[in-house]
């Protein structure tokens, strides 16, 4: 099973690193520059697929935490682990790139803006379950702990998205016409993230079944 | 044992208990007087209007006095093992989740009545000019409030740090709750508040599934 899992996260490192230079490739050598922002606005291309990624992480983590609380088997806290440990990652990414497209875009840093905001909640949401997680390592109820808030916290998404966006003004446009290199580079950049992000997955359960083995 | 009479017999014996020892309704209803007057000096509460930001100000006394007494919903049932004692008896665990989520949520409504009261007397907020609405947004946002805040509060049972990590665990999934209730608040205070508002829809969808997602969570929570 370790070896399987093992063999997974080679094969998807293999094809993050493929994908990734010809997504960076693309990037910066196959897409024209936008006008109004310039070379700044090829961060998009990288922005926009973590913030995806980021979700299919944290619901990764949804799931296996059902089935952890349902099964009881340990495999699946650890799957569940690594979604939310790895969907954090992701989110992390999108609030260091949103307030460099932004301090370009609007002037500011920080702007209260829906979407960045949305991402700020769920980053309070999924520190807290890291928090949780670092807190109670040596105890037995902190998988279940974990669990329970994985599944609220996810339930929470939909609720925290609709709010902000009530609550704030919208700064991101609705809709964004791209151009054709613009818009297969966007995919190919958010493939070789969805990539990463599985390679990411697969090293972090990799090494916690290694350490479960060997307990 | 009937469902019902389950819920009805542990909510009972919780009210009995918390007006017998009275510590944890006081010192939260306390902690709401404090911050009010601590939020005069930092803020002129005078002049502060709840339709505007004022309605924000109020839920956050309500949010902080609230956990006080939330978070410690379960700690009567920590001591002498009272928690497993209940758990052997033959009933339903969602009847006891439903029992705590109820004694939670009638607390808020006391707390609510006491802060408004407290807000008009002192700075005569209008908080009774729509009484109605005040009333339904009030009760919407305890049931998702009591819901989550039950729900973490059986999680942290026994756990080291929980006093920490309660609101901490809390607090960022009371966003949406927060957003709403301060939002509806100040409709209401204008009395422009529709029942069809899609804030006041978002709350009570919000409640519906918390609710129903947190006793069904809670069995598993508290098994072992």
């Amino acid at each position: 099973m370790i070896m399987s899992i093992k063999k997974w996260a080679i094969i998807f490192s293999l094809l993050a690193i493929l994908t990734n230079i010809s997504a960076l490739f693309m990037v910066f050598f196959y897409t024209p520059t936008e006008l109004q922002m310039g070379e700044v606005q090829k961060i998009f291309y990288y922005h926009v697929p973590c913030a995806i990624t980021s979700y299919l992480m944290l619901f990764v983590s949804f799931v296996f935490s059902i089935a952890f609380l349902v099964k009881k088997d340990e495999k699946y806290d650890i799957w569940a682990y690594a979604g939310a440990e790895v969907g954090l990652v992701f989110i992390i990414c999108v609030l260091v790139s949103g307030p460099i497209w932004g301090k370009s875009a609007w002037g500011k840093w920080w702007v209260w803006e829906p979407r960045l905001t949305t991402f700020l909640i769920i980053f309070l949401i999924y520190f807290s379950y890291a928090l949780i997680r670092i807190f109670g390592r040596q105890d037995a109820k902190t998988p279940k702990i974990a669990s329970v808030l994985s599944i609220i916290g996810f339930l929470d998404v939909p609720f925290v998205n609709r709010a902000v966006y009530w609550w704030g003004s919208v700064v991101h446009p609705k809709s964004v016409s791209l151009e054709p290199q613009m818009k297969l580079t966007l995919f190919v950049a958010l493939i070789s993230v969805i990539i990463l992000s599985l390679s990411l997955l697969f090293w972090r359960v990799f090494i916690d079944e290694r350490f479960l083995d060997n307990d | 044992m009937n469902f019902i009479k389950v819920v009805i017999l542990v909510f009972m014996k919780d009210i009995k208990d918390e007006l017998r020892r009275k510590e944890n309704i006081l010192s939260s209803l306390f902690f709401a007087l404090l911050s009010l007057v601590l939020f005069h000096f930092s803020v002129d509460m005078t002049s502060i209007d709840l339709s505007k930001e004022g309605a924000g100000l109020m839920w956050l006394i309500i949010i902080f006095a609230g956990t006080i007494f939330i978070q410690n919903i379960f700690r009567k049932e920590e001591e002498n093992g009272v928690f497993l004692a209940l758990l052997l008896a033959p009933v339903d665990r969602a009847a006891i989740y439903l029992a705590k989520f109820l004694v939670c949520f009638v607390f808020l409504a006391i707390l609510e009545v006491f802060l408004f009261v407290l807000s008009f007397f002192f700075f005569g907020a209008a908080v009774f000019d729509s009484p109605l609405q005040l009333t339904v947004v009030a009760l919407a946002v305890n049931i998702g409030f009591s819901a989550l805040g039950t729900l973490i509060s059986s999680l942290l049972m026994n756990q080291k740090g929980s006093s920490i990590l309660y609101p901490l665990l809390l607090y960022p999934l009371l966003f949406p709750l927060f957003a709403a209730a301060a939002t509806l608040t100040q409709l209401s205070i204008k009395s422009s508040l529709a029942f069809s508002d899609p804030w006041l829809r978002l709350i009570i969808l919000f409640d519906m599934i918390f609710l129903g997602t947190s006793s069904m969570l809670f069995e598993s929570v508290v098994e072992d």
